[in-house]
């Protein structure tokens, strides 16, 4: 299912359990955005490449390797890697480089936007640094007296669904 | 003939006349207070972001609201001198169960708002006033199937009413001992007030925090658990024009808004929104052990449960001696909203079209 393929890929490239992606809510919202601005195509063969010269990398230092060659070094697939972290991270599609949509054609949808209305609140930056988003999800009067709480790290980089091969 | 149906054939009061049984009584409120959170948050954090804020409101107000009520027993125990203990295995009932006041006619679930949800929140705040006064306290029958806590804590065999007659019997209580102890030369109200709960810790939180110290606060105490509850004297809304629990849920039945001067049943404020669909279908009434093994659902509701245990030793540690530790707990709360949304967000593994849940019964000790 491409919703699986595309949460295990973002569990890879974000260090967040596919678990804590689905979490926020979100997988469907950015699933439907980055179809929307790259299309069908483009992200299969995006998913398809990383199912194909990653998932069965077992040595993590082989599998860094094997990512930057087939996902985030590749001229058209990379710069969409790189945004879908950051739209995981911070809940903003950001616009493709020029020279990206001058090679590879118009975005299905142009420019820098928000996800949905539950994005910004929903960002893995949030997590990743132990704070609230700045006028939202409330920490508590006081809380910022105590030390950020930062999760740990996952015990594996290879997302839970890759490593059970289900 | 034992001790306890001697005191249940007294008039006034009918069951209080210790302070062991006041302990009793108050122990059982404490259990009752808590034991409606769960539901009620479950049923919150079910409901789909950016949709149902109408029902979104409504269940969070009741939700904090328990919590100040919790908050207002523990001042009321440690008033007189008792320990507030929520760490006992057996504090958080297993669901699905029965009131800790003893109605016997619903069973409260874990579950995602839906119709079913509404109703039984309709139960547990519904504003029931006895018939007569031999009616307040019920025979009540064996019930087999679910938890039950207690019912008169003192006599198991007997059932209140309604929460509000449990909390009458606490008010006569009170009254009861306030005098036994007067005509002794004694004093029921000796414990420290730097045990006190103050608004300095217990801020926002769904009303004014009362200190008690007194007979008079006690019972000021106890009667704002009641009115926020189900109302004063009936009416729908309570000493301080806020509108009671029962007719805030019966706007989600009734689709409109009450306002000053609706008579119940009859709101007649602006329509509100609810959306049964747009919510997460969470297991109903799910256990640790439903959950696979070894699934990283199972390892959150694990990671999730411990947390609650530690939050509610927190919450302990706060009420006996050291209510600063509450301004902890609320950026502790804030945690557990999330832990619980991102459970609710997954689907239960193996289950399709059910998502996962939080499990707020203590799990029994396992065995390694």
């Amino acid at each position: 299912m491409i919703l699986d393929d595309f949460v295990a890929f973002s569990s890879e490239v974000t260090g967040f359990t596919e678990f804590d992606l689905i979490g926020t809510g979100q997988a469907e919202s950015y699933l439907r955005t980055v179809t929307e601005v790259v299309g069908e195509r483009t992200l299969a063969d995006l998913l398809d490449a990383y199912r194909a010269r990653v998932t069965d990398t077992g040595d993590e230092q082989a599998r860094a390797g094997q990512l930057t060659g087939a996902v985030l070094g590749d001229d058209r697939l990379g710069p969409i890697a790189r945004n879908i972290i950051k739209l995981w991270y911070s809940g903003t599609w950001f616009a493709l480089p020029d020279d990206w949509t001058g090679r590879f054609g118009a975005p299905g949808r142009e420019g820098t936007f928000n996800a949905s209305p539950q994005a910004y609140t929903q960002g893995l930056l949030w997590y990743a640094i132990g704070a609230n988003p700045p006028g939202a999800r409330a920490p508590g009067y006081g809380s910022w007296a105590s030390p950020p709480l930062i999760p740990a790290l996952p015990p594996s980089p290879v997302p839970q669904s890759v490593r059970t091969g289900s | 003939m034992t001790p306890h149906t001697l005191l249940a054939e007294r008039r006034l009061p009918a069951e209080i006349d210790t302070m062991a049984e006041l302990e009793a009584y108050l122990n059982a409120a404490l259990r009752l207070e808590h034991a409606t959170i769960p539901p009620y948050l479950t049923a919150l954090y079910s409901l789909h972001p950016g949709a149902n804020s109408d029902a979104r409101h409504l269940i969070r107000v009741v939700a904090v609201e328990e919590m100040l009520h919790l908050t207002l027993v523990a001042n009321v125990m440690n008033a007189v001198g008792l320990r507030v203990d929520l760490t006992a295995d057996d504090f958080v009932p297993r669901y699905p169960a029965h009131l800790p006041s003893g109605e016997i006619d619903f069973l409260v679930s874990v579950q995602p708002f839906s119709q079913a949800a509404v109703t039984t929140f309709l139960n547990i705040e519904r504003p029931a006033k006895a018939p007569n006064e031999s009616s307040r306290l019920l025979p009540r029958p064996d019930l087999g199937a679910g938890t039950v806590l207690a019912a008169s804590p003192i006599d198991p065999s007997r059932r209140f009413y309604s929460i509000g007659e449990f909390y009458e019997e606490i008010d006569r209580g009170l009254r009861h001992l306030d005098h036994l102890y007067r005509a002794e030369g004694r004093e029921l109200f000796t414990g420290d007030v730097a045990r006190q709960v103050t608004a300095e810790y217990f801020y926002s939180g769904g009303g004014e925090i009362v200190v008690v110290h007194d007979l008079a606060s006690a019972l000021k105490a106890l009667e704002l658990i009641t009115e926020q509850g189900e109302g004063l004297g009936g009416g729908i809304y309570d000493g301080e024009g806020e509108l009671s629990h029962y007719y805030r849920f019966q706007q989600l039945q009734l689709g409109h808004y009450y306002q000053q001067g609706d008579v119940p049943g009859r709101p007649s404020g602006p329509p509100l929104d609810v959306d049964f669909t747009a919510v997460y279908p969470v297991a109903i009434d799910a256990a640790l052990a439903d959950y696979p093994a070894g699934s990283p659902v199972r390892e959150a509701a694990q990671r999730f449960n411990g947390t609650y245990g530690d939050f509610l030793a927190h919450l302990t540690a706060a009420y006996d001696g050291e209510p600063r530790k509450l301004l902890e707990a609320v950026p502790w709360m804030f945690r557990l909203r999330d832990d619980i949304e991102h459970l609710i967000r997954n689907p239960f593994p193996g289950r399709p079209g059910v998502h996962a849940s939080p499990v707020f019964t203590r799990a029994p000790e396992e065995r390694s």
